[in-house]
């Protein structure tokens, strides 16, 4: 893991390279970026809902990778965090909204009741997550995957009996975002453009904290506990508490991401809290590559890209769910990196393409870029007849 | 609590009920438990496998022949052919893998995706329902209740097995195999144990019996493509009660989540979903190897 890390880093540190001799700055990429985002808010209004609902799956599944990816506990339970933050905001706008109206005017309202909700949301993740985290970092691999699905499927059976009326049971609670009136200028906090906006308001700065997290040394203990507890139990490292903090940090992002949620789906729904739900980050992170910090982003994009890909054809409509099922086997069978991996890889490829034509021009890359295809594809066919080889 | 202050919260009609429920439960739990307890492996899929003996079954008695012992092993033997063509397909290259165990965990995941669709697409998503075999097709009365007769002759069936089983793996050559495999793989391969195909046919009995367990249950409840999602998850938690990789932890864990699910309701809502649940996590937390450890027990 550690050299294949490596080699991906001596490759970007090449491309970098590259492009600021050409001018191509990180100030001028993140531009780039930034302005690619306020592009996508003036496409079709499905298209602004799709890139939404990208983001915050990809939050969630940023956020569950803390976890699986970088300290090495798989959660098949993450859903309950989603769902806490969707219920944590759905409770307040409907409990609270007229109080808030009465202590700030009707204006500002709405804005302030999602704010206070999104906290909401939160410290409901961070009420359950504390003691959850607790008592299951006590336990490793497949016995932590199991304990955290206990859990999960325990906050849905607990949402479904509507305790005390909180929950509603198997509807869910309807979240409506209202209109918001500032200076004299109103706007709907529930149109598709605005609440882009605001998703991406939200999910770009904890995008960057879950990389200072990452980058930092907490982030450095985390690894050393994936490649190695007892290694790193040996450096001194509380492995337990520190399991237990990562999880609890996890769990809020995934708070964050439900919160978005329920406002873009209008409904915080027993579903969020499903098992099923929890399974979307995993399919995301596999397949996007969890050994990467960019690969749960890229497979959130898959995941829902794909699914819309497939939603245009009726017939393979109502069995989207079959494609991620043979993606997910066939990533963790044969292509471990996943997305991630492989846009490096192909990153990499241009640039040696890039290399060839500077010192020989049009002709001398074309003819690099064939003779590598053809050199991959036989390498490709290679193993893997060798494998069925070995197999029999 | 002595016995008549138990039997005033809890009929005897719902102890049948939670036998019954448990000895499903039973057959899917324990290829599980032997899956993992031999191979190390955690088959996500195992209840889509269950869900899958059930469709079979149905499809035989409704298209091919109208006998439901032959649906049954038909059922059963199939969902055996489709276990192994996945594990010599997907698992088996994993085995050698570092921290293969979450990878496996994935892949047969993966497979409770393809499966649920494919059974979509042949059976569509309405709800089936099969009739029990004529022959026991009557009714038994016990201290006032009323049972189906193939209702306790699932719960018979369900004894029937773990005392094969336990036969099975204690008292035969074979049996001795798995047991010597199960304790130390490498050994056992040194010893001219052929561990794959050991393992390849581990992974077909205890698909066989997820099988078995969903033809035999098609007549106690409606057959639809979300009956493996309910069923996994009870297996799981069943497994993790009795002890992964324990047979006779499996069919105790079976019997007492079953009538955990059938007495729960009667003592808090939804007793029958949180009360395995809070078991498991008791388990989980203070015997994390289960209430029963070892294959051989």
């Amino acid at each position: 893991m550690s050299t294949g890390e490596e080699g991906i880093a001596d490759r970007i540190g090449a491309f970098g390279h590259e492009a600021v001799r050409n001018g191509w700055t990180t100030e001028r990429f993140a531009l780039l970026g930034l302005l690619g985002l306020v592009l996508v808010a003036f496409g079709p209004t499905f298209q602004v809902y799709l890139f939404t609902e990208f983001m915050i799956i990809a939050l969630f599944a940023l956020a569950f990778n803390l976890l699986y990816g970088y300290t090495g506990l798989l959660s098949f339970g993450h859903a309950m965090f989603f769902a806490g933050g969707s219920y944590g905001m759905a409770m307040v706008l409907r409990d609270l909204t007229p109080h808030v109206a009465d202590v700030v005017g009707s204006g500002i309202a709405p804005l302030v009741t999602f704010g206070l909700g999104a906290v909401a949301g939160v410290l409901l993740v961070l009420l359950i997550a504390i003691p959850v985290g607790w008592l299951s970092v006590r336990l490793e691999e497949i016995y932590f995957a199991l304990i955290t699905l206990a859990f999960g499927m325990l906050v849905f059976s607990v949402i479904i009996q509507n305790p005390g009326g909180l929950t509603n049971g198997t509807d869910g609670i309807i979240v409506t975002l209202g209109i918001t009136e500032i200076a004299g200028i109103e706007f709907r906090l529930g149109d598709r453009q605005t609440y882009y906006f605001l998703t991406a308001a939200v999910v770009l700065p904890s995008v960057y904290a879950i990389w200072r997290v990452v980058t930092s040394p907490f982030g450095t203990v985390c690894k050393a506990i994936r490649e190695s507890p007892d290694r790193a139990a040996a450096l001194g490292v509380d492995v337990t508490y520190h399991r237990w903090m990562t999880f609890v940090v996890s769990a809020a992002f995934v708070g964050v991401a439900g919160v978005l949620m329920a406002g873009l789906a209008n409904v915080a729904s027993p579903y969020h809290a499903h098992w099923t739900t929890s399974a979307i980050p995993v399919v995301a992170t596999v397949i996007g590559g969890a050994t990467f910090f960019a690969g749960p982003i890229v497979g959130a994009f898959v995941f829902l890209y794909v699914r819309w890909g497939i939603s245009r054809f009726p017939a393979l409509e109502a069995h989207w769910e079959l494609f991620f099922g043979l993606m997910l086997i066939g990533v963790v069978l044969y292509f471990k990196q996943g997305a991630a991996g492989g846009l490096l890889m192909l990153r990499g490829w241009l640039l040696d393409v890039r290399g060839a034509y500077d010192r020989g021009g049009t002709d001398a890359a074309v003819a690099y870029a064939r003779e590598s295809a053809s050199a991959r594809l036989g390498r490709t066919g290679g193993p893997s007849e060798t494998e069925g080889g070995e197999r029999e | 609590m002595d016995l008549s202050v138990i039997l005033w919260f809890v009929s005897i009609a719902d102890i049948v009920i939670g036998l019954s429920l448990g000895s499903r439960l039973f057959l899917i739990a324990v290829g599980l438990s032997l899956i993992f307890g031999v191979l190390g492996v955690l088959n996500f899929a195992h209840g889509a496998f269950y869900m899958i003996g059930a469709y079979v079954a149905l499809a035989v008695t409704n298209h091919l022949i109208d006998n439901f012992w032959l649906a049954v092993v038909a059922g059963a033997l199939a969902v055996g052919v489709v276990g192994v063509l996945i594990e010599v397909g997907t698992i088996r290259p994993l085995y050698e893998r570092a921290e293969g165990e979450l990878d496996q965990l994935i892949v047969t995941f993966g497979f409770v995706l393809v499966i649920h669709e494919v059974v979509r697409f042949v059976w569509g998503s309405q709800p089936y329902s099969m009739d029990a075999p004529a022959s026991l097709a009557f009714s038994v009365s016990i201290a006032g209740s009323t049972f189906s007769a193939y209702r306790l002759f699932v719960i018979g069936a369900a004894f029937v097995v773990m005392a094969g089983l336990w036969l099975f793996v204690t008292k035969t050559y074979f049996g001795a195999l798995v047991r010597g495999t199960s304790s130390d793989r490498e050994m056992a391969s040194m010893l001219g144990v052929d561990v794959p195909r050991l393992y390849t046919a581990v992974f077909f009995l205890g698909s066989f019996l997820a099988g078995l367990g969903g033809a035999l249950s098609a007549p106690l409840q409606s057959t639809s493509p979300a009956l493996g999602d309910q069923v996994i998850i009870d297996a799981f938690i069943i497994v993790v009660i009795g002890g992964l990789g324990s047979m006779f932890g499996a069919f105790v864990g079976a019997m007492l989540v079953g009538l955990m699910q059938a007495i729960g309701p009667q003592f808090i809502a939804a007793g029958h979903i949180a009360i395995p649940f809070v078991a498991m996590v008791i388990v989980l937390l203070f015997r994390p190897e289960g209430l029963f450890g070892g294959i051989g027990e």
